[in-house]
């Protein structure tokens, strides 16, 4: 029986130990080592979150960070409240969601079409981009009201129109990143790789195709990594200057308003699920569409 | 030398007519803005009002002019941004150090390190506020949260790429740990240090800036949404948000500076 689960074990250690050592020992000592590693990767950081929230529970973590229950209160009752506001936190993750992720979508188009164009006209391209690289420095709190005011004559509907405002500051956001991006991957080619599509005397059209976008697709994730925490934060901000009052980030800033600080916790757990679901959904999506190429 | 000078001076030309074509799109905004819309100056003014309002001395709130509102409070806002951002760096490279030294710590941290990437620190602003009840000390916690992982998974990032070759080498000299340290991994990981501190200096400020419009008490984002809700001439509102702007982009270009002077043959591989 150990026998049959070693073997099945060596089966991906090899390739494994193939890219990374070579020598027959480190082979050895890495198949020895494997359990207790993988153990250690899991166990360890589970004990820690167990402990952390053993100490919350038992108040040790309000005596460290000198607060009370009121301002944080307690897991049991976080998930509490979760639980008996479905309907409404459903509402709320909806509208940022749709912020979050129209904006991405918005963005990350708008930005991969910018970095068509950059890598069509080099000269004023790279300047274009180096520029654009200089606005990620932008705060987004500068950004958000701007936007709001400018939308504010769009719709009569201050749902729509702040909804409208929220999307375009997240679609600020991940288009610079993926602008950038994208140039590089339709620029930092394999070396001779752009001599050989000459040699077959490609067209302009077919080198892009074939050579270009293919080239920019470990790019496009690379901005992805980037822009899709940054969608959420921007979409929660944009949230706390925006109209209508709506949205995951704005709900936590109102319950703290109104000292409500349990209903606050369960939108920030929320918030970090939402954001921890994304990244999870981007790095599968990574993983499938990526198979095969090696990673950079 | 001539075509290397010849090439730089045609990218900074590159650059300065994208910047007096962003100057005349927004001046065309403006314009059509100013004809359509009956308040312009809240939703896109010409640069020029907003350049002639730095330099006015107008008094915007009784006793201060637009430009004093602002530097005044950008001082209170980047002073605490900038407390909070040393504390976290410090923390950051120190946990790197720690996660390098005993693999248990790194067990442990890494997978958070990975989780709070994801999370929208930005959001738990206003918990924090209530946790520490001083909007000083939140402004510091949070912009050295925001720095503290940057900084750790970049620097880690940089032990990492420790050539193999070069342990080995320390190894054959029978180099002590604390060498191994000082010669090898802490000179080799200061570009990815830098790397972080780059990502992080510009979201500390926004961090900061948002903090101080969860409360009145001063700070740029206080003045920000003070300006907004027309309590004050709202060019102290575009003047901060060109303001922010300009600090946020020098934030980067400051680490880059620093970054040279302490280490200027290095650079990572990008």
């Amino acid at each position: 029986m150990e026998n049959g689960y070693l073997n099945t074990e060596a089966g991906p250690l090899k390739i494994n130990a193939a890219g990374e050592v070579s020598t027959k020992k480190a082979r050895a000592r890495k198949k020895a080592g494997l359990n207790k590693d993988a153990v250690m990767t899991v166990l360890y950081p589970v004990l820690f979150g167990i402990l952390v929230l053993v100490l919350w529970q038992t108040q040790v973590l309000h005596k460290i960070l000198g607060t009370d229950t009121f301002t944080l209160p307690l897991p049991g009752r976080i998930i509490n409240i979760i639980f008996e506001n479905v309907p409404a936190i459903l509402k709320n993750v909806q509208a940022t969601v749709i912020v979050a992720v129209g904006g991405l979508l918005l963005g990350s188009v708008l930005g991969y079409f910018l970095g068509i164009v950059a890598m069509a006209f080099p000269k004023w391209g790279s300047g274009g981009i180096s520029i654009a690289s200089a606005f990620t420095a932008v705060p987004i709190v500068a950004i958000a009201p701007i936007l709001n005011n400018l939308t504010k004559d769009l719709s009569d509907d201050p749902h729509i129109r702040s909804m409208l405002a929220k999307t375009l500051v997240v679609m600020i956001t991940c288009t610079v990143s993926m602008s950038i991006n994208a140039y590089r991957g339709f620029t930092e080619l394999k070396p001779f790789s752009l001599d050989l599509m000459k040699s077959y005397a490609a067209s302009k059209t077919t080198i892009f195709l074939k050579l270009r976008v293919p080239n920019s697709l470990p790019y496009i994730f690379t901005a992805l990594r980037v822009s899709v925490p940054a969608s959420i934060i921007s979409a929660l901000v944009s949230e706390y200057f925006a109209e209508f009052i709506i949205g995951v980030g704005r709900q936590i800033r109102e319950s703290i308003v109104l000292a409500q600080y349990a209903t606050a916790w369960a939108y920030i757990l929320v918030a970090c699920a939402i954001g921890i679901l994304m990244y999870a959904i981007l790095l599968i999506a990574e993983g499938v569409i990526l198979k095969g190429r090696r990673h950079r | 030398m001539n075509r290397v000078k010849k090439v730089l001076s045609s990218k900074q030309i590159v650059t300065l007519v994208w910047v007096i074509g962003l100057i005349i799109v927004w001046e065309i905004g403006a314009t059509v803005i100013a004809q359509t819309k009956r308040t312009p100056e809240y939703v896109l003014p010409h640069i020029s009002q907003i350049v002639d309002s730095v330099f006015s001395d107008k008094l915007v709130n009784g006793s201060q002019t637009a430009t004093q509102i602002v530097l005044s409070n950008a001082a209170l806002t980047l002073v605490r941004a900038g407390i909070g951002f040393i504390i976290g760096s410090i923390i950051g490279f120190i946990l790197a150090l720690l996660m390098n030294m005993f693999l248990p710590v790194e067990k442990i941290a890494f997978p958070y390190l990975m989780m709070i990437q994801m999370i929208p620190i930005l959001g738990m602003a206003p918990i924090i506020l209530a946790i520490t009840k001083d909007i000083d000390k939140s402004r510091i916690v949070i912009a050295a949260i925001l720095t503290f992982y940057p900084v750790a998974t970049n620097t880690l990032a940089g032990f990492k790429a420790v050539e193999k070759a070069k342990h080995e080498l320390m190894y054959s000299i029978a180099a002590k740990k604390k060498d191994i340290y000082k010669k090898l991994l802490i000179p080799a990981s200061l570009p990815y240090f830098f790397t972080g501190l780059k990502i992080s200096a510009p979201m500390a400020i926004t961090a900061s800036i948002l903090v101080d419009t969860l409360q009145g008490g001063g700070g740029l984002g206080c003045m920000l949404s003070q300006s907004l809700k027309h309590a004050m001439s709202i060019y102290v509102f575009w003047q901060i948000v060109f303001f922010s702007a300009i600090i946020g982009i020098l934030s980067f270009y400051l680490m880059s500076v620093i970054e040279k002077l302490v280490s200027p043959y290095k650079k990572v591989r990008r």
